[in-house]
């Protein structure tokens, strides 16, 4: 090819400027490394012999194995002084291959970031040339290394010190950052920006606390397809002569509901595996009766319809409301805050996104309530130590401070975080890791699996945990999800201000305060009355039959306040049904309802704890085949949101149902509509419409 | 800056100045930005390769033995890295989405050529590959650039041979038909 068009053409490829952010944060932490090295550096002892002389590797050219061999050749061949050399040079290295292979395995088992696993590769590489320079970086590894993961088993004592001194560093970063970091706003541009959030939130900061306006979000470029979702089937549709039980464990998170919202307002159809149809249901607020005393966090009301899409079958729909706590009740929070900051998070959607959140609910905290914040990038430092939200500016400043940069390790995070909440514990109070990731989390432990037994460990420390997933393109739901369902928490995914601002504010206390946890639901339908069931949603929810009365199986939880609804699809006795006969089964007796249980179409029992407590308690009911009276408005408008997740999903159970249909019975059972959230949904239909393929 | 002042910066840093270091990174984190955009060909790569070179820059800053220019130094540091960095995340920089995103100032047809070739050369060997975007991109001699890679001259020229020769054979076929 022509020299000069070569030329021309790779002489034109036009690096763009660098981001400012990304700048000051990557010089930071390489001042802050600097003196790290610095301090080693002036404490070892220098030049006392020729091996103790300081080169680097990096000088070199270590990638070349002609050269390699080269200098191996000149080592090991040649007069007997050079052997003596050969000999001593021999020991060290071997020294250091001992030395740094326990350092390589230790680096494997616990998290490390990328450089320190990089580094110890390669001083197992280069160990030949490398024993001149290993007083010095026997030295340095530790501190470059965030801190091999403390594992609360083993070595607590010098985990914790090597953890301190790595949130050291974290701090010292943030120090650093903070001297070029502009403040925020000040003087009369507050005033201005304080007004705006009076008239805009239902929740004013109080006067002289300096809130930074939510910017709005501008065009930029995006990822495409590299989110991850867990793919599940629809569940099928079961008869009752076969499996009569059916068991799940509640689900209040509504990720699913923002992530199709937020395709479907691009014009795409979202992945089916994104569209979780318990999660569309959930997202809205519906008025259940709430139960009698307090004793009892929740009552189930059962109502049954006649299905809208198959005539001859019926909806049965469970929904449970849980208590709300009074503003004075609150019980105190110990929340901290786990905020990936790796270089994925740079976009408008992402980081400056969860600052604003995080704003919004300190807004809806008590002065007396804590808050830390940690960060995690290429490496896990705490930013905030627990601090009293009456030094509210303090923590504003922190979260202002907040860049973007690194490579992702979200465990060692989460383990950091965990420490957190542990070291502040509050028996009486409410203990929360709230992380706001793009669930990215790709270095250290990283697979799902492994996070979930971290997570699966720390639950019993009795901390709940939150999951807010941020941003598209490159979102990782399927581990949010893991983290959320394994954790005790919750998982909520916020694509716009106004996201933030349902799930962290109007529903704070059903976000922070958790009321019953680990409730399951177990429905027996009596088959005499009910040929077939199947489950709309809670695919990925569903628990074998003897789950529900084993307490060490998690399941999900339910904050003051929430709402969680479940439909079931009965096929009636008497009806066509959709599974044929079976050809060789016993035929039975068409028997006659026993008269003790005519009425019943089948028997729901939900199992709970508190959440302070570690035995379940069981509520039951009977579903009777009148319930059916006149179905109110929330129970039209649940079944018009689940009639539209199983048209995206593209399940074939629904029949001719069609968008047109879900919109027509989404504006009669509209209701008062308070924050326009139905009538977003309903022009979520539309969208819907117009980007099926026709 | 002139290229004393850096010499002299770099001096200071190497005698344990935070303040100087500090001064030296922010001097040249746009060029090692630069460097790595060219070899990843997307902005997050780059960045967070850059920040990776950064401290390495810390820990290693007082090897240089100022035999080289700083620069080409610099080069080998981010080169380094980058590789380091992709291996560690077992991913590779030709990966589609980070092509899609290289800038280059040629427009219309010129463009979508240029980025052809350009995805092309993100295609080659690692070799022939850094040996081209030295050379033809960063306008370093064939011998500057065997310092950078640790390899002989005439490797450089060789690689490079090989290079022009596949990408010839991809492009001026369609160019003279077409």
């Amino acid at each position: 090819m022509d020299e000069a068009k070569l030329k021309k053409i790779l002489g034109d490829i036009n690096a763009p400027a660098p981001d400012e952010n990304a700048k000051k944060s990557a010089v930071n932490l390489a001042v802050a490394e600097f003196k790290t090295v610095e301090n080693q550096r002036k404490n070892a002892p220098q030049g006392i012999s020729l091996f103790g002389r300081l080169t680097s590797k990096t000088t070199q050219t270590r990638r070349d194995p002609m050269q390699q061999k080269s200098k191996q050749r000149l080592m090991y061949g040649g007069m007997a002084t050079a052997m003596a050399v050969v000999l001593i040079v021999g020991v060290t290295a071997q020294q250091t291959m001992i030395k740094n292979n326990e350092f390589v395995a230790q680096s494997m088992l616990a998290t490390t970031n990328v450089d320190a696993a990089a580094t110890a590769m390669e001083s197992l590489a280069d160990v030949n040339e490398a024993a001149p320079q290993e007083m010095e970086r026997e030295e340095a590894l530790p501190s470059a290394a965030p801190a091999p993961l403390p594992t609360p088993m083993d070595a607590p004592v010098a985990s914790l010190t090597v953890t301190e001194q790595a949130a050291q560093v974290g701090n010292y970063a943030t120090t650093a950052r903070a001297k070029i970091a502009t403040p925020g706003f000040a003087g009369a541009g507050a005033d201005a920006s304080r007004m705006m959030m009076a008239e805009s939130m239902p929740y004013a900061p109080p006067p002289g606390v300096v809130v930074p306006l939510p910017e709005p979000i501008n065009p930029y470029y995006q990822e495409e397809g590299r989110d991850k979702f867990q793919d599940f089937k629809p569940s099928p549709v079961k008869l009752v002569a076969d499996e009569p039980v059916s068991t799940f464990s509640i689900d209040v998170d509504t990720a699913s509901y923002s992530l199709v919202r937020r395709e479907l307002n691009n014009g795409i159809i979202p992945n089916p595996d994104a569209v979780r149809i318990e999660e569309l249901v959930n997202y809205f607020d519906y008025n259940y009766a709430l139960p009698e005393t307090r004793e009892t966090p929740f009552k189930p009301t059962v109502t049954v319809t006649n299905s809208p899409w198959s005539k001859d079958k019926k909806l049965v729909h469970i929904g449970i409301k849980g208590f709300d706590i009074q503003t004075d009740q609150k019980p105190h929070s110990n929340l901290v805050f786990l905020v990936d900051v790796s270089g994925s998070m740079d976009s408008p959607d992402k980081l400056p996104l969860v600052k604003s959140s995080l704003k919004m609910l300190l807004d809806t905290l008590q002065p007396d309530d804590t808050v830390a914040l940690t960060v995690y990038a290429g490496s896990a430092g705490t930013v905030l130590e627990p601090t009293k939200v009456s030094d509210k500016q303090t923590i504003l400043n922190a979260i202002d401070n907040l860049n973007a940069g690194g490579s992702t390790a979200g465990a060692a995070g989460i383990e950091e975080a965990y420490r957190l909440a542990e070291k502040h514990f509050d028996k009486e109070g409410v203990n929360r890791v709230i992380v706001a990731t793009d669930g990215d989390f790709n270095v250290g432990v990283s697979s799902d699996t492994d996070l979930k037994t971290i997570i699966e460990k720390k639950r019993e420390s009795g901390i709940f945990l939150s999951v807010l997933g941020f941003g598209l393109g490159n979102l990782n739901d399927s581990l949010m999800q893991t983290l959320a369902q394994n954790g005790n928490g919750t998982a909520a995914y916020i694509d716009t201000i106004n996201e933030a601002r349902k799930v962290l504010v109007e529903e704070a206390s059903s976000t922070l305060f958790p009321i019953a946890k680990d409730v399951k639901i177990q429905v027996e339908f009596n088959p005499e009355l009910v040929q077939e069931y199947c489950l709309i949603g809670y695919e990925t929810r569903a628990l074998n039959r003897e789950d529900f009365n084993n307490d060490k199986i998690d399941a999900g939880d339910i904050g003051a306040g929430h709402t969680v609804t479940a439909i079931y699809e009965i096929t009636p006795a008497g009806a066509t049904p959709s599974i044929d006969p079976s050809r060789y089964a016993e035929k039975k007796e068409a028997a006659q309802p026993k008269s003790e249980f005519a009425g019943e179409i089948g028997f729901l029992k939900m199992r709970y704890k508190l959440p302070k407590e570690n035995e379940s308690k069981l509520i039951t009911t009977p579903i009777s085949a009148d319930a059916n009276a006149a179905p109110n408005s929330d129970v039209t408008w649940a079944t018009a949101v689940a009639g539209f997740g199983q048209i995206l999903k593209g399940d074939t159970h629904i029949g001719n149902f069609t968008y047109d249909d879900v919109i027509k019975m989404a504006n009669e059972a509209k209701g008062t509509d308070e924050f326009g959230q139905r009538a977003e949904f309903i022009n979520m239909v539309r969208n819907a419409k117009a980007s099926a393929p026709h | 800056m002139s290229k004393n002042e850096d010499r002299e910066l770099i001096k200071r840093a190497q005698s344990g100045d935070a303040g100087a270091f500090e001064a030296l990174a922010n001097q040249y984190y746009e060029t090692m930005f630069k460097m790595a955009y060219k070899f990843c060909g997307n902005r997050p790569d780059a960045e967070d390769i850059t920040q990776e070179s950064c401290i390495r820059l810390a820990r290693g800053l007082h090897s240089f033995k100022g035999d080289s220019a700083f620069t080409s130094w610099l080069y080998r540091l981010v080169i380094n890295t980058g590789k380091d960095w992709y291996k560690s995340n077992n991913r590779h920089p030709k990966s589609d989405d980070g092509l899609e995103t290289v800038q280059v100032s040629a427009k219309g047809e010129d463009q979508l050529y240029a980025k052809q070739v350009i995805a092309a050369v993100y295609e080659l060997p690692e070799g022939e590959r850094d040996a081209l975007l030295l050379v033809m991109s960063e306008g370093l001699s064939h011998k500057e650039a065997g310092q950078i890679l640790g390899c002989k001259e005439s490797t450089i020229s060789w690689r490079i041979h090989e290079a022009r020769k596949k990408l010839g054979a991809l492009f001026e076929k369609e160019q003279k038909y077409g």
